[in-house]
């Protein structure tokens, strides 16, 4: 197994905001004919930048903590970092099998049963049917909810909700977990478990990569942090300075 | 939640580059084809779960759909009922299928949005995802084929291998309209309404209703209508005549024509879609 390094060179990432009117065909058109008129002179895709020229290296054993305001970037580099947005400038690479635990909800069908959302989840998450049947019997038992897994996820309260969640996106192997805020679920007892289980995931992986605004967390799971300010990124400091961080 | 062990992403542009990133998404959705199987297979199972004829539902209404129509139109233009009931069953079925896969392209991205924006999984995933998903469905409507051709004992003339091929063609080009109404649908927001409107045009000019006898063959509702040509590859062949060698020459060509098209949009629209979600 080769292990597991994340490496972003001047990333660069922006959306191009397609306003409610630019989606209506319509606009669009009228564009294309209207030939520097009114529509024309404001037809232009706005767009936001959100990460800018982010350097990042990391390598196994790394517990990187993302700090920021709100709209800061964090989610958008975790996005980046999982594959699914793609960098406008710059490259992001990426070693290692990923799991980005970003929603839990993600291919959750409320119709369908326990056991068959964990095999969606799983499915999506890249095991095969076969790995799934494999492990169905400790995710399964990791959820503690026994008889209600062969009913529909709607019956489910939401801690439960979050249980079946929590443990069909925990049930892989990754390299590189990346994580928006800690996703620990549930009842107290429940916690405990999921506590356990993702220390566990992320001493596992090489890279863990978690956003969050709760200073202790950060501390508690981190050895590394960075700050994000409208899309630009401070250095990757000692976990230790996260105070001088934070104040800065 | 990739089960590659190696992701590279870089700001590189280029119409070569953006040609290369599309030829790997379609390898890796290849790679992975059973996850769009498995989404389609969840698909059905869960819009039928809890109903006891689960898709055949649609069968049923599709069957009193092809007696009522086959009835109707055998009485009104005076043909037997043993030759129309067939040929409107078949027509039913199979334009039914071109229907689907175009129809429900317009949400292949908009509903895997959740997906999309969290995860690398290849775009043309969601695209199998769509054509597996009316595969399926097609598979019980199989029982109205089956039931005609042997009610009226037409299953002795039939060719079901030529009309293999008149199906894989038909999918092949519903595949890259649907892929082109897929990236269109998640920009524009009108089109899916603009889709179903020229599909309902469509199952009216083109013969799934109404006998090809009653124009002449030439007439341009016949040769410019590609509907037409695409279900006469499968129908004819399972009423035990044969489709034009222009219709399949006609198929092969716009198949190839549309995938190329298509591609080469879905290569230069393909790292956007997911921001037009």
């Amino acid at each position: 197994m080769t292990s597991a390094s994340i490496t972003c060179t001047d990333l660069t990432v922006r959306f191009p905001v397609y306003g409610v009117d630019a989606k209506s065909l319509k606009k669009s058109l009228a564009r294309v004919v209207s030939v520097g008129g009114k529509l024309g002179s404001h037809a232009g895709v706005a767009d936001v930048t959100a990460l800018q020229d982010v350097n990042l290296q990391l390598k196994a054993g790394d517990r990187l903590g993302l700090i920021g305001h709100n709209g800061s970037g964090k989610t958008t580099l975790l996005r980046t970092l999982s594959g699914a947005y793609e960098p406008d400038e710059g490259t992001v690479e990426v070693q290692g099998r990923i799991a980005s635990l970003l929603d839990l909800s993600l291919g959750i069908d409320p119709q369908a049963t326990g056991y068959d959302n964990i095999r969606l989840r799983g499915r999506i998450a890249g095991l095969s049917s076969r790995e799934i049947e494999a492990r169905m019997d400790e995710i399964a038992e990791f959820t503690g909810l026994g008889p209600f897994l062969a009913m529909p996820v709607k019956t489910y309260s939401a801690g439960m909700q979050g249980r079946l969640g929590f443990a069909a996106a925990t049930a892989v192997d990754a390299d590189v977990l990346l994580m928006d805020e800690w996703i620990a679920v549930g009842d107290a007892d429940f916690q405990k478990l999921a506590h356990k289980r993702l220390l566990k995931l992320v001493e596992r992986a090489g890279i863990l990569v978690l956003a969050s605004h709760e200073v202790g967390l950060l501390k508690l799971y981190c050895n590394k942090v960075m700050r994000l300010e409208s899309g630009v990124a401070s250095p990757v400091v000692d976990i230790r300075k996260l105070d001088e961080l934070l104040a800065a | 939640m990739d089960s590659a062990t190696h992701m590279l992403r870089t700001g590189r542009r280029g119409a070569r580059f953006q040609l290369q990133m599309a030829f790997r998404d379609l390898r890796t959705s290849y790679q992975r084809l059973g996850l769009a199987w498995s989404l389609a297979w969840h698909d059905v199972v869960a819009r039928y779960r809890g109903s006891i004829l689960g898709p055949f539902w649609i069968t049923l209404s599709m069957g009193l759909m092809v007696l009522g129509l086959g009835f109707l139109y055998a009485t009104l233009f005076d043909l037997p009922l043993a030759e129309h009931l067939p040929f409107v069953a078949l027509g039913i079925v199979f334009f039914g299928l071109m229907n689907g896969v175009i129809n429900e392209g317009c949400e292949t991205f908009v509903l895997a949005s959740g997906m999309l924006s969290q995860t690398s999984l290849p775009m043309l995933t969601f695209v199998w995802r769509t054509i597996f998903r009316n595969l399926i469905n097609l598979a019980h409507h199989l029982v109205i084929v089956v039931g005609v051709l042997v009610a009226f004992g037409g299953w002795r003339e039939a060719d079901p291998l030529l009309a293999l091929v008149g199906l894989v063609l038909m999918v092949a080009n519903a595949g890259w309209v649907s892929l082109l109404v897929a990236i269109a649908s998640a920009r524009f927001r009108d089109i899916p309404q603009i889709v179903i409107s020229v599909m309902q045009f469509a199952i009216f000019i083109t013969p799934v209703f109404w006998p090809v006898g009653r124009i002449a063959a030439t007439h341009a509702l016949l040769v410019f209508n590609p509907f037409y040509h695409l279900l006469d590859a499968v129908r004819a062949p399972l009423l035990g005549d044969k489709a034009d060698p222009g219709t399949y020459l006609t198929l092969v060509t716009m198949a190839l024509v549309g995938w190329t098209i298509a591609f080469l949009i879905f290569a230069r629209t393909r790292r956007r879609i997911v921001h037009y979600l």
